[in-house]
C-alpha cells in the first residue's frame, strides 16, 4: 500500500468515517445551517446549541458523505462542543489553513489534535471541499 | 483492427506519470478526451502561421483563417452526414448549443401550458437551460422515468406525449449508464410530428452519427469529448426549422443591415454565431475529425464496445461491485459503486494507482435520486484503452476493497 493513500486514510478518519460521532440533530439548538457540495452531491446538516456564555455546549450533525467528509464533521463535532465561540472561529481557520496545505501559521492546533489527521488531505487538492464542508456550514450557522 | 500502440504513441500525455512515479491509465474520456498530437500541433501551427479573425477582413490572414475555420465545417458536416454545411452552427460548447435551441425555439414556438419532455437521466446541461424556459414562458417540463436496466421506460415516455408536446431533448448515450437511446423513441416523435434534440455529447465520441438515419431534428455535442480541444461545440438543426428560427445572441457577425432604427440578420450559419467564433478550436475539431476518420469510427467504436464488455465481464465477477444498469445495450462508459465505500474514496484510492476515473454524480443529480444514490464511480473509454489497462483497474479495485473494507 502506497503512502498516500495511508496518510489520507489514517485509521481515525477510517474509523470516524465509518462511526461519526455526534450524529444526530440537536434539541434544542438555537443555530443551524445546510453544508452541501455541488461537485459531488454530498451534503450535511449542521445544529448546535449556544448557551449565554457564547460557550457551543451542544453539536451535531447529520448528512451523507464519504469518508473524508463525514469523518471532518465528526472530529469537529468532538473539537467544537464546549469550546466558546471566539476560539471555535480560530480553530476553524486553523484548519482551513491545515487542510489546504499551509500548517505553519496555526494559532490553536497542535500535531496533538486529532484534526492534525486531516493534514493529508492537502496532497489530493479535489478532496479539500469534502474536508471543510462541514466547518463552512459552521460558519455560516454563526453568521445566521 | 485498430494499431492501439500506434494510437498510444499519438497522445503525449499517455507518457505521464502519476503521483508515486505510476503509469496513467486514463478511463474518464466521458469526462473530456486526451488529445492527440497532430491536434496539439494543428493549433499551435495557426497561431504560428495563419491566424487572424475570421470572416471580417480581406487580408491574406483573415482570408486563410476564414477558409480554415470553414473547412472544419465542411468536416463536421460529413462527420454527422448532414445535408448541409448550413445546418452546422459552431458554439462554445455543448451546453450553449442547447441553450441556443431552448432559448430559439422557445421564443418563437412555447406558450403557457405547453410541454417538453426530458428524461430523469439528462444530464445537468439538457436540464437546466429548460427549467430556465419554463420559468419564462410558464410551460411545463416533463420526465420520462427510466427502467431498471438504464433504458427509457417506453410506455411510460409514450404516456406523456400529446398534443401539449412541443420538443423532446433527450440524451442519445447516457453519461452514466452508457445505454443508446432506442431508435423506437425517436420513431415515435417523427410520427406523432414532435421535433426531437438529441444531445450527442456521448456518442459523438463512440459510434457513428448519421443525423438523417437516425431522424433526429437536432443534434448538439462538443469537441473536447471527440480528442478537439476545449472551448467549441457543434448545434445541428434541420435546415428547414432553423431557418425559422430568431437569432439566440446578437453582435458581429450575425447581421445583414445595421441602421439606428434596427438590424436585418444574415443567412444560416452566420445567424447563429455573434461574435469571434472559437475558430480555432472548431479548426481543432476538424483535425481531430480528420483523425478519427483515418483510423475509422467504425473501428474505433468496435473497439471501445469490445473493451467495454471485456470490464463487464470482469466486474461482474466481483461482488462487491454494483453495476448500474443491465450490462446489455452499455457502451464505452460502466457506472458503479464499491459495496460501503464511497466513490470518492474508489476515486482517490485508484488516482494514486494511477488511474483516472470519474467520481459524482455526474451532472445527473435527477438520476442520482431516482436510483437513491449519492454518487457513483464511473469508468470509460476512448479509443487508447487496452485490456491491459482493465486488468490494472480490476486488480486496483479488489485493492480498494481490502483496503477500506477490510
Amino acid at each position: 500500500m502506497n503512502d498516500l493513500i495511508k496518510e489520507l486514510y489514517q485509521e481515525i478518519i477510517l474509523d470516524h468515517g465509518q462511526s461519526p460521532r455526534n450524529f444526530g440533530e440537536c434539541d434544542p439548538h438555537n443555530k443551524s445551517a445546510d453544508g452541501h457540495n455541488p461537485l459531488c452531491g454530498d451534503n450535511l446538516k449542521l445544529t448546535f446549541y449556544i448557551n449565554n456564555e457564547d460557550v457551543i455546549e451542544d453539536i451535531k450533525f447529520t448528512g451523507e458523505g464519504c469518508a473524508i467528509s463525514l469523518a471532518s464533521a465528526s472530529l469537529m463535532t468532538e473539537k467544537l462542543k464546549g469550546k466558546k465561540i471566539d476560539i471555535a472561529e480560530e480553530i476553524f481557520s486553523d484548519f482551513t489553513n491545515l487542510v489546504s496545505g499551509s500548517s505553519e501559521d496555526l494559532k490553536v492546533l497542535n500535531e496533538e489534535d486529532s484534526l492534525y489527521a486531516l493534514k493529508g488531505v492537502g496532497g489530493f487538492p479535489m478532496r479539500v471541499k469534502c474536508a471543510t464542508m462541514a466547518w463552512h456550514a459552521f460558519k455560516s450557522a454563526l453568521k445566521s | 483492427m485498430l494499431d492501439i500502440k500506434k494510437i498510444r504513441g499519438d497522445f503525449p500525455i499517455l507518457n505521464k506519470k502519476i503521483l508515486n512515479n505510476k503509469d496513467l491509465i486514463y478511463l474518464d474520456t466521458a469526462a473530456s478526451a486526451q488529445k492527440p498530437k497532430v491536434v496539439i500541433d494543428e493549433i499551435n501551427s495557426f497561431y504560428s502561421n495563419n491566424y487572424a479573425n475570421v470572416s471580417r477582413g480581406v487580408h491574406t490572414l483573415s482570408v486563410e483563417s476564414t477558409f480554415k475555420y470553414e473547412d472544419a465545417r465542411k468536416k463536421v458536416q460529413k462527420f454527422i452526414n448532414a445535408d448541409s454545411e448550413r445546418e452546422i452552427i459552431f458554439t462554445k460548447s455543448a451546453t450553449e448549443s442547447i441553450n441556443l435551441i431552448a432559448n430559439s425555439f422557445a421564443s418563437k414556438y412555447i406558450n403557457e401550458g405547453d410541454e417538453i419532455i426530458l428524461t430523469v437521466m439528462e444530464h445537468h446541461s439538457n436540464i437546466i437551460p429548460w427549467f430556465l424556459i419554463r420559468d419564462k414562458y410558464k410551460c411545463k417540463i416533463l420526465f420520462a422515468n427510466i427502467d431498471s436496466t438504464g433504458n427509457i421506460d417506453q410506455k411510460h415516455f409514450e404516456s406523456l406525449i400529446s398534443e401539449k408536446t412541443k420538443l423532446v431533448s433527450i440524451t442519445h448515450l447516457s453519461n452514466v449508464f452508457g445505454t443508446i437511446v432506442n431508435q423506437e423513441i425517436i420513431n415515435m416523435c417523427n410520427n406523432a410530428g414532435i421535433p426531437i434534440l438529441l444531445d450527442g455529447c456521448q456518442s459523438a465520441s463512440h459510434i457513428p452519427i448519421d443525423v438523417k438515419t437516425l431522424g433526429c431534428d437536432y443534434f448538439v455535442f462538443s469537441g473536447h469529448k471527440l480528442y478537439a480541444p476545449t472551448g467549441v461545440g457543434v448545434f445541428y438543426g434541420k435546415e428547414n426549422l432553423i431557418e425559422e428560427l430568431p437569432p439566440y445572441q446578437g453582435g458581429g457577425g450575425m447581421i445583414a443591415d445595421v441602421s439606428i432604427d434596427g438590424a436585418t440578420f444574415t443567412d444560416l450559419p452566420a445567424k447563429f454565431e455573434a461574435g469571434t467564433p472559437p475558430l480555432v478550436e472548431a479548426y481543432g475539431l476538424g483535425v481531430a475529425i480528420d483523425y478519427v476518420n483515418e483510423l475509422g469510427m467504425s473501428e474505433i467504436s468496435e473497439h471501445e464496445f469490445r473493451l467495454t464488455n471485456y470490464a463487464l465481464d470482469k466486474m461482474q465477477d466481483l461482488d462487491f461491485v454494483d453495476i448500474h444498469g443491465a450490462n446489455e445495450n452499455k457502451h464505452s462508459i460502466i457506472s458503479f459503486n464499491i459495496k460501503n465505500v464511497h466513490s470518492h474514496e474508489v476515486s482517490s484510492f485508484l488516482d494514486v494507482e494511477g488511474i483516472a476515473i470519474r467520481a459524482g454524480h455526474h451532472c445527473c443529480q435527477p438520476l442520482m435520486k431516482h436510483l437513491s444514490l449519492n454518487s457513483t464511480a464511473r469508468l470509460s473509454f476512448g479509443m487508447y484503452n487496452t485490456e491491459d489497462e482493465v486488468d490494472i483497474f480490476i486488480n486496483a479495485l479488489k485493492k480498494c476493497r481490502d483496503f477500506f473494507t477490510k
